[in-house]
């Protein structure tokens, strides 16, 4: 049994959406147990009116880090909060994985203070799974670290290959570097440096992928950049799904005589996208922390966030932490032997209350 | 706690979190300016000096969030904690 700790009060239309996700959960996967933090009360009154009363463990949070609020401070100033109280879970082995749908922020901050990070880890990178017309792939960072040296970028690229041997299943996944052209000396300083840093680790390094690589997909299975650039490219394909499919959904259904063709065509774009959604893949998980943590996203409805919860298991499953924890241990060690470093020598101390 | 015990604490959640040589980290160091620390490392860097001197204090020690904005350097930070120790 994999047991995963539920934000109750993260997202659009908490709490309700997370009690719905979690009683999909607990009907569909038998062998993964939701524990939902959060104000139990409230809770208990939602699982009554859904005869879903006694199925889960339910552990009190009161209180909830806002989207307007400084996640750092805010997850500081409370310790009663419930990606702090989830992390504290994990931390405690209580639990072994958490997911919100929350303030990104506030479950980096409350994972960073609770569970710290793994020897070797610099930063922590958000990494999701996005679609591409050649298959899924994992890109990150999609916006935990947005100021990125080119060792933490070797170090996302490791971290982003545990996680697609462990979510893609691909045993030696090609990495690729982001920049704006395909040879290696294209791109900023930042981006030249991490080449030859890429270069040197012991995975599959394809070298440098361009933009439109990330949508058409196949020339790497991870794709690695820093969290700044990573965030705008990711909203930025986000934006333009909404606007294709606004405009195919526009063309095909403004005019009557189009009606036949939209009827023809739209169970075959949905069947054909299907897989693509984002409810579907669930939501980015946070590497580089001493724990599985999971982030939806806000708008998740119950089935975005049962994926999340898929996710989750999987990973604390698939021993995603242990893996990554091995390769940075393995790229410090061999920064340390091969002498002084301009970098880092991280070894950082555990995680806090 | 002497502020010498006290600084190597700062010291070391400093270098931990920032990934500096202790042997950089002085009084003088400014965590902002010096060694580019941003909002979320400040916070790690205190969660970790209160984790180590709380126990160390017979009412506890806490750092408050108003104060934090004050404290520019290492030597401010040493200062502040020994007058609540």
């Amino acid at each position: 049994m994999t047991r995963v700790a539920l934000d109750l009060l993260g997202g659009d239309a908490a709490p309700e959406v997370v009690v719905d996700a979690a009683i999909l959960v607990a009907d569909q996967t038998p062998d993964v147990e939701v524990v939902l933090v959060g104000p139990v009360d409230q809770a208990e009154v939602l699982l009554v009116a859904r005869g879903a009363a006694g199925r889960f463990r339910l552990v009190q949070a009161s209180q909830v880090v806002g989207m307007d609020e400084d996640p750092a401070r805010g997850v500081r100033a409370k310790r009663d909060a419930t990606v702090r109280v989830a992390a504290r879970l994990v931390r405690d082995g209580e639990a072994d994985a958490m997911v919100s749908i929350g303030s990104t922020g506030a479950a980096l901050a409350a994972a960073l203070f609770t569970l710290g990070r793994l020897r070797g880890v610099s930063r922590p990178a958000l990494a999701a799974v996005i679609p591409s017309a050649a298959g899924p792939l994992v890109f990150l960072d999609a916006g935990a670290t947005t100021e990125a040296t080119p060792q933490l970028l070797a170090q996302f690229a490791l971290a982003g290959a545990a996680l697609a041997t462990v979510r893609l299943g691909i045993a030696r996944p090609r990495v690729g570097l982001l920049s704006v052209g395909e040879e290696p000396g294209k791109g900023d300083e930042l981006r030249k440096q991490a080449y030859a840093a890429l270069s040197a680790l012991p995975l599959e390094f394809v070298g440098n992928v361009e933009g439109s690589d990330v949508p058409h997909g196949g020339r790497a299975d991870v794709v690695v950049t820093d969290g700044f650039t990573g965030n705008v490219l990711a909203k930025g394909l986000e934006g333009a799904a909404a606007m294709v499919t606004g405009v195919l959904l526009s063309a095909l259904t403004t005019a009557p005589d189009r009606s036949s063709a939209a009827t023809a065509l739209l169970p075959a774009l949905h069947e054909a996208t299907a897989h693509m959604s984002p409810e579907e893949l669930g939501g980015a998980v946070l590497l580089g922390v001493n724990g599985v943590v999971v982030v939806g996203h806000g708008a998740s409805t119950a089935r975005g966030v049962q994926s999340c919860v898929r996710v989750a298991a999987q990973a604390a499953r698939e021993g995603l932490v242990p893996r990554i924890g091995d390769a940075m241990s393995a790229l410090l060690d061999r920064t340390r032997a091969a002498g002084p470093d301009d970098s880092y020598d991280t070894d950082p101390a555990g995680g806090l209350t | 706690m002497t502020s010498d015990e006290v600084l190597a604490v700062v010291r070391a959640a400093v270098a931990t979190v920032l990934e500096v040589d202790p042997s950089t980290v002085t009084r003088q160091t400014r965590l902002r300016e010096d060694l580019r620390a941003d909002s979320l490392a400040l916070v790690e860097i205190v969660e970790i000096v209160e984790e180590v001197l709380a126990p160390r204090a017979r009412a506890g020690f806490h750092i408050e969030d108003e104060d934090l904005d004050g404290l520019s350097t290492v030597g401010e930070a040493v200062d502040y904690a020994v007058a609540r120790l």
